[in-house]
């Protein structure tokens, strides 16, 4: 019994221990962003003297990040939406139809799940400049959209492939044609895969790092990726903003993952599994 | 008949078209202007000639010792995967299976650094590991480990070990998901069966958890092994690949290559090399598995 007991005291002592390493960042880099410089300096464990927000009004003012992390969400929504529509209109045929070349286009999107993505950026970079897509919104996105429908046309066509033919039969008999079938009827049954398929391309669009790099040279177009790589190399810089930045940044995405924390583990995971 | 025929593809045409073009111009397109790429010299200047040069780029790349140090950089990341991440993301699975009190709230905990994007924390432990004023040395000064303080991300070999271990406590409790959805689905009289066999404790886990897991061992391997080749954003925010290119990954140096020395047929070459083994890990992984099924 003792031996039990001093098992559960192990599991309950590491339990702990992770939980505090998990926020323990999160905490300093909170602390930090209501200092000064010389609070900074003076140790990040120190409890701030005073509470300085202004830290957060310059983080907006000066270094834009309110801006960034809007640049972020409208860039990330779109795509999602795209790769959705997109993904299922694909997935409905792989699903749903036979036709000759089939096998080949499966293996197609097979090969695209596989492509890593650094080995276009140099095409993809000369792409953009050929086509004034620098700078542009739109041209982020398109590449957004190449790189998650691969994934998203998979878990679609898998998840349609497991819903009752039955189904479709009695909407045609009903006068529905395809196209009815798939956004009236087939969308909304397939909204758990679909809800998952959104959690995981709104975080890659959100926090994406090299496309934004390369394509997006105007600072007032940066996301938040690219917008808080500036911050590194200077020396005599106000650190208290930065953290406030960072803060800044990563709120949306907590704010996002308590309201559905579970919704979300079951989307990360569901894309681990089968992506 | 004949007429819906037409109909229906013209349907299977019209659906597939958008995701075809775009994976068309988008994927397709830019991985053969790759390979095309990695047999020329360019100097990325847009519109100049593109001169061959045959296999020069590959023997170069071969040549380099930074490219074989990248991919040692890359070996580590996975040994560390290995390691350290899956006996970490295993015992948390465990311990958010088990029954303690506040396990649905240390699942959520876990999980939530995965959510904060790799740049917000890469920031967040560059500041944290930064030399004069960082956490990780301050309290190692207050332990009286003044001698263990270090300037962690400029050591090399050490620097790329702290890359790992930031991005192994962003993934724990992302890979702790995969491992918990194994165990849930063991049956619980399997585990009263065994207890009243005198089977408890550590030994429950070591001849039944682990055993009925092997699934998830399984998913968590093929992404380790294809994931170390990938990483690219955690590295870059953290080192940029420096200093002295001690930190480089296979994907950094590709970066570096284009667009900071603007050799671009070289980086062509090291992303045909990374295509290659990028694919022929994640099909020489399913077959390894599928074969001791």
């Amino acid at each position: 019994m003792t031996k039990r007991k001093a098992g559960k005291f192990f599991i309950y002592l590491f339990a702990i221990f992770w939980t505090i390493m998990t926020l323990f960042p999160l905490f300093i880099t909170f602390l930090c962003s209501v200092k000064d410089n010389s609070g900074i300096t003076l140790g990040m464990f120190k409890w701030p003297e005073v509470f300085r927000w202004s830290n957060y009004a310059d983080a907006i003012e000066k270094a834009g990040i309110l801006r960034a992390v809007v640049n972020s969400m409208f860039v990330s929504l779109i795509s999602t939406v795209f790769i959705i529509v997109i993904g299922m209109f694909a997935g409905y045929v792989l699903a749903r139809k036979k036709f000759r070349f089939r096998g080949i286009v499966y293996s197609i999107f097979l090969i695209g799940v596989m492509v890593p993505v650094h080995c276009t950026i140099i095409p993809i970079s000369g792409m953009a400049t050929a086509v004034n897509g620098k700078n542009s919104f739109w041209f982020l996105i398109l590449v957004y959209i190449a790189f998650n429908l691969s994934q998203a046309i998979f878990l679609f066509s898998g998840y349609l492939q497991g819903i009752d033919k039955e189904l479709d039969e009695a909407a045609i008999i009903d006068g529905c044609n395809d196209f009815q079938l798939l956004t009236k009827i087939l969308f909304p049954v397939s909204a758990p895969i679909i809800s998952t398929e959104a959690i995981l391309a709104f975080v890659y669009g959100y926090s994406e790092l090299i496309f934004a790099m390369i394509l997006m040279t105007d600072a007032s177009k940066y996301t938040v990726s690219r917008a808080m790589l500036t911050f590194q190399g200077g020396y005599n810089v106000n650190l208290g903003p930065i953290f406030a930045c960072i803060i800044i940044t990563i709120v949306p995405m907590v704010v996002l993952y308590i309201a559905f924390h579970e919704k979300v583990q079951d989307g990360m995971l569901t894309g681990a599994v089968k992506g | 008949m004949r007429a819906k025929k037409r109909k229906d593809l013209i349907i299977i045409v019209m659906f597939l078209l958008p995701a075809i073009v775009i994976f068309a111009c988008f994927i397709a397109y830019p991985v053969g202007d790759t390979i095309f790429l990695s047999f020329r010299k360019w100097k990325g200047i847009y519109g100049a000639s593109r001169e061959w040069v045959g296999i020069s780029n590959f023997t170069k790349v071969l040549a380099d010792k930074d490219f074989w140090k990248s991919l040692l950089n890359s070996f580590y990341f996975m040994i560390g995967g290995f390691v350290i991440l899956m006996p970490l993301s295993f015992g948390l699975a465990l311990i958010i299976t088990s029954k303690i009190k506040g396990a649905k709230l240390m699942k959520t905990a876990y999980f939530m650094p995965v959510m904060l994007g790799t740049t917000a924390v890469a920031l967040m432990w560059v500041y944290i590991l930064n030399p004069s004023y960082g956490a990780v040395n301050e309290i190692l000064r207050f332990v009286g480990l003044d001698k263990v303080t270090k300037d962690w991300l400029s050591t090399p070999t050490l620097n790329i070990w702290c890359v790992i271990l930031v991005n192994e406590w962003m993934f724990a409790g992302y890979n702790m998901l995969i491992f918990a959805a194994g165990l849930v689905s063991i049956p619980g009289d399997l585990y009263e069966a065994a207890q009243l066999d005198g089977c408890t404790g550590w030994k429950k886990i070591r001849y039944i958890s682990i055993p009925l897991s092997k699934e998830s061992f399984k998913i968590f391997s093929i992404l380790c092994v294809t994931g170390c080749l990938k990483a690219f954003d955690i590295v870059w925010a953290m080192t940029k690949g420096g200093p002295n290119r001690s930190s480089e990954m296979p994907a950094t140096l590709l970066y570096n290559e284009a667009f900071t020395y603007k050799n671009f047929g070289k980086s062509s070459a090291i992303g045909v090399i990374l295509l290659v083994l990028g694919i022929v890990l994640s099909l020489g992984m399913n077959q390894i598995f599928r074969r001791k099924e």
